[in-house]
């Protein structure tokens, strides 16, 4: 492709902002946090976005936010992810690469079904403190 | 070590950004005998004695985790300098600002591979903080240079998977553009 420009870059965005309001409005958005301190780039957490980020746009799940955050004291679980899809509990995900990145937004986003074999649950209440 | 000086780059980009600075510049510069890395900040800097510490691994503020020993984020960068032969300095001011420098030889059979820029600077970009990060990227002479201030401009909230996505082929073009040899070809851009 060639070089875009910022100016491409605005109307790219309008244009595709007419294409959403034009979808059955769901204003509840599914939110995926990304642990990226410095344990989750050294055990691969940008693959385990880049995968989301692909993933989300081949199955056009538009509607969801990508965001990250430090260090959630799991470095031995890295990558990891927590996942807030509405009308579901928030749940956070050890080991993420790539492949487990894709079956989330498979069968979690859109199946509506944890992936169980990478559930981690919130640390101990004592181990937060 | 980190496997890629790309995710060596968003370590340190991160540290600014927890730093509370409102403006830092990152400047990645590639010629065929240098790789030279700029990140300069705004943030709450530090002083002379706190500075030394930063650069023992076995030291972090705890201010994140409160019973954590180590901080791994610059003595990564230094063990990088070490093995290698480069060279990695840090300069801080407190309440002024903190400055990273490194140079290091492409050639050198130890060096970790350059990674991917295109997703290191899409997930800088998206981190979510209040300040602003510019970027000044080159490669043998050809530059180009993106800030937050402008991204956020055009696209809006930069979470959005659509506003990740078009800012991810932006700086994608770009990065092809200034990777381009004079006959054409693309330089093979490494991903791992």
């Amino acid at each position: 492709m060639a070089k875009m420009t910022l100016e491409e870059l605005r109307n790219l965005r309008e244009s595709k902002k007419k294409e959403m309001s034009q979808r059955d409005g769901n204003d509840k958005s599914a939110q995926i946090i990304i642990g990226m301190g410095t344990c989750g780039i050294a055990a691969g957490a940008k693959e385990a976005f880049d995968a989301f980020l692909d993933e989300l746009n081949t199955r056009e799940i538009m509607d969801t936010k990508i965001t990250q955050t430090g260090c959630m004291g799991l470095c031995f679980s890295e990558p990891t992810v927590e996942v807030d899809v509405p009308g579901m509990p928030r749940v956070i995900y050890g080991n993420v690469d790539e492949k487990v990145a894709r079956r989330i937004v498979k069968e979690h986003l859109i199946g509506k079904a944890l992936v169980s074999d990478h559930i981690f649950d919130k640390p101990a209440a004592d181990i937060i403190k | 070590m980190h496997a890629t000086l790309c995710d060596l780059i968003t370590d340190l980009v991160q540290n600014s950004i927890e730093a509370g600075a409102s403006e830092i510049n990152l400047k990645v510069e590639e010629t065929q005998t240098n790789l030279n890395v700029v990140i300069a900040d705004n943030g709450k800097g530090m002083s002379a004695e706190l500075l030394k510490k930063a650069k023992d691994p076995f030291y972090s503020d705890g201010e994140k985790h409160k019973h954590r020993k180590v901080g791994l984020g610059l003595p990564f960068l230094f063990q990088t300098a070490e093995m290698t032969q480069g060279e990695a300095s840090i300069e801080s001011t407190e309440n002024i600002g903190t400055m990273v420098r490194f140079r290091f030889d492409p050639e050198h059979i130890d060096l970790p591979i350059f990674g991917n820029f295109t997703s290191a600077a899409v997930t800088l970009m998206s981190y979510g903080f209040e300040g602003n990060l510019s970027i000044e990227r080159s490669v043998n002479g050809e530059t180009y240079t993106v800030s937050k201030n402008e991204l956020t401009e055009a696209l809006g909230d930069l979470n959005d998977l659509e506003s990740l996505t078009l800012m991810k082929q932006f700086i994608e073009t770009n990065e092809e553009e200034i990777n381009k040899r004079p006959d054409g070809s693309n330089r093979s851009v490494q991903s791992v």
